[in-house]
Order: C-alpha cells, then structure tokens, then sequence
C-alpha cells in the first residue's frame, strides 16, 4: 500500500494523511459508554428514542456497530474496551468497571445484558460484571450461545453444541 | 526437535500479527513452554475452537529456541466448562504457574495435579480448598514443600491448640527470632493442611493467608492480577 500509494497515488495519501490525523484529533471517548465519539455524549447515550432502563455491555465499540446493524437493540451501551484478563494485567479497573458502577447506580438502568464474547476471559468478564449488577440489585442477563442460524449439528463444534443442549428452552 | 501429541492446557493465550496466537501451555511432559500458533485465527484454522483454557487438550509442536511451532491440536476427551468464580479461580491457577514455573522444566506430578484442581473447581463450592491444596502440591513441586508437622526450633510435634509463627521456606516457630518475618498460624490449622483436610472456615482462611504469605516470594515483585477480581 505505501508503494501504491507514493507511486500512483499521492493525492489519496494526502487526503488519507488528513483523515487519520483529523481522527486522531478529534475522536476520542463518549463520556457515559465509553464508545468512540466525535462529541463528549455519543449519539446513542444522547438520543431520546433509545430506551435508558436496558444496558448491553460489550467488549469492543466493533461489538456497537455488530449489535446496531442487527437492528434488534433499542437500549444504550457501555463498551468496556477490552475485557478481564489476568495474565496480562488487565483488571477491573483498566475496562471502567467505576464509570460502569456509577451508571448503574444511576437509577435509570434496570437491566445489564452482557454481551461479552464466548471465551473463558469473556465469561470471566461477564461474571464479574454480573455480580457488580446484582450488588446493586439490578437484573443482569446474558447473551444466549449455541448453534448458528442456518447451521447443520452435524458441522458445530462439540463445546457449542454441548453449551446449546445445556441451555435448551422450551417451545 | 519435533515433539508429538501429548497432553497439555493452554495457561495463557493472545493475538499475534493479523491471524496468530501466542501461547503459553502447560504440557505434560515438557511443563511450561512458549508457542506460536500460526493463523489460529483464521476461519478455517484447524487449531480454531480447539485452543481453549481449561481444556483437555493434546498438542504437537516443532521448533527450537524461545517459541516452538504448534503443529498439532486436539480435544482430548469430554470436560465441564467453569463459571463464575470457579473459572476466576482457574484464572489464578493458571497465573501463578505462569509466574512460578520455568519454560521447558517437567513437571507431571504438578501437571496431574493441575488436572485434578480444574475437575474440582468444575464443581462448585469447593473453590477454596482445591486452590490452597494446588498450592501446597506447587510448593512441594519447585522444591519449596510446606513444613506442617515440627517446630523447626524444638523438633517437637505441632499441636493443635497452639499459636505458630511461620517463617517462609523454613517452617513453623513456637518463639522465633525477633528479627525473622513470619505470619501467625494456629497449629489445627498446619495440621489440617498436612491431612489436606481444609473445611472449617477458619482454617481455610488461615490456609489462604499462611499461602498467601509464603507465595509471595516465589512470584516476584508483581501482585497477581487475578486476586483483584475476588471480592
């Protein structure tokens, strides 16, 4: 891309230089979700349509746009940039676990959904904010896990499909 | 030097590049070891779905130096998936192996025992005592096993109703030297752990601060960042 770009292509380096800068400059974090926004309130935590009392948690403001382009969500968000991981020393405190216990302790939030992702660190994460929920008596939910629409058993693999069987409902 | 399907866990793991992972396993037959997991992260990788934590898994690897080649990765067999606390405190197991043992130094008795506390804290409740007998077994392991039964001063047996003093990588006093760091410990409660027999309450929190104590020589400087996440 660099030889592309000083080759054929300076005009579109520039405006592409301006651009990150510009980004750079001026994107920085929404003050209540902590997603990337161009002004200090986001343009969800700002709207009026979007409904306070439901909060999804999750783990990347990627995660944001996933759960806006299915178009299913009306509530607010809290992105935690990032998740717990020991290891690397990353702890409550590195993923706003203080700005997310002010929110709830707010009184507008009824319901945590937590949608962080389904790996071990994901579910850790998960857990922990669950009980930081409960402690301030709040529902906390979790996203359901299992097999993919459209998909065949026959091609999940096992722990999916163990995790589905496990938490089967009834029709 | 190619090494071929065994059993080991994957104590840590974390993105390299575009499609990588790299990671720190703990195998059974090579004890903690560095590798590199080309592409792990590609949809169609063969490693995807397979290199969890606190799975049963049989890897291969080739390579020499620092970080070997995963070439090999497998389920090995059916297991219970952690939550909630359980799985944090398999988060501080794994951690503290991290920080405690040495690439490339075996340890299958460790590793058994590893095995052992994961299958334990699958069932909940029993958090405390499968964490603080890991540690005695890790201990024990490294060369550092706990002394529980004598007075190291008097060579007289620990009684249970006396209040010790113990001094890491020595043991137990009755009257230790002024100048000596120790924790206080009552003697029911070395016993216990001799017996690995942790269920009163109070033992058990002794337990936890007499390991507590003595860990934090063997781990370096750095608090572990997995005791944050319990309170």
């Amino acid at each position: 891309m660099a030889f592309h770009l000083l080759q054929r292509n300076r005009d579109g380096a520039q405006r592409l230089a301006e651009a990150l800068l510009a980004a750079m400059a001026g994107v920085n974090h929404c003050e209540r979700c902590r997603n990337l926004s161009d002004i200090p309130l986001c343009a969800i935590c700002a709207s009026e349509r979007r409904d306070p009392s439901v909060l999804c948690v999750v783990e990347n403001p990627a995660d944001v746009q996933s759960i806006e382009q299915a178009a299913a969500f009306q509530g607010k968000y809290f992105v935690l940039i990032g998740r717990l991981s020991p290891l690397d020393g990353v702890g409550p405190e590195a993923i706003g676990i203080d700005k997310l216990k002010n929110l709830l302790n707010g009184g507008e939030v009824k319901e945590v959904i937590i949608a962080t992702g389904a790996t071990a660190e994901g579910e850790a994460t998960a857990h922990y904010i669950g009980e930081v929920a409960r402690a301030t008596g709040l529902r906390a939910t979790r996203i359901a896990h299992g097999i993919p629409l459209g998909g065949e058993l026959e091609y999940v693999d096992s722990t999916t499909l163990s995790h589905a069987i496990a938490c089967r409902r009834d029709l | 030097m190619r090494v071929d399907l065994h059993s080991a866990f994957v104590l840590h793991q974390r993105s390299y590049r575009e499609t990588s992972l790299l990671l720190e396993i703990f195998s059974l037959r090579s004890g903690r070891v560095g590798l590199i997991a080309k592409g792990a992260n590609r949809q169609r990788s063969a490693f995807r779905g397979a290199l969890q934590f606190f799975r049963p898994l049989l890897l291969a690897w080739a390579g020499r130096g620092e970080l070997a080649t995963l070439v090999g990765a497998e389920i090995d067999g059916p297991f219970s998936a952690l939550s909630g606390r359980a799985l944090l405190s398999a988060f501080y197991l794994n951690e503290l192996l991290t920080r405690v043992l040495h690439r490339d130094d075996p340890h299958p008795a460790l590793f058994a025992a590893y095995r052992q506390a994961l299958e334990t804290l699958a069932q909940a409740g029993n958090e405390e005592p499968a964490l603080r007998l890991f540690e005695k077994r890790l201990l024990e392991d490294i060369g550092y096993g706990l002394s529980l039964r004598f007075d190291v001063d008097t060579n007289a047996p620990i009684e249970p109703e006396r209040d010790y003093y113990y001094q890491s990588d020595k043991g137990p006093w009755r009257n230790p030297p002024a100048h000596i760091d120790t924790v206080k410990v009552q003697g029911r409660t070395l016993i216990a752990l001799a017996a690995a027999l942790l269920h009163e309450p109070e033992v058990l929190s002794e337990s936890k601060r007499l390991m507590r104590f003595i860990l934090a020589s063997h781990i370096g400087g750095r608090p572990l960042a997995s005791r944050q996440l319990f309170n």
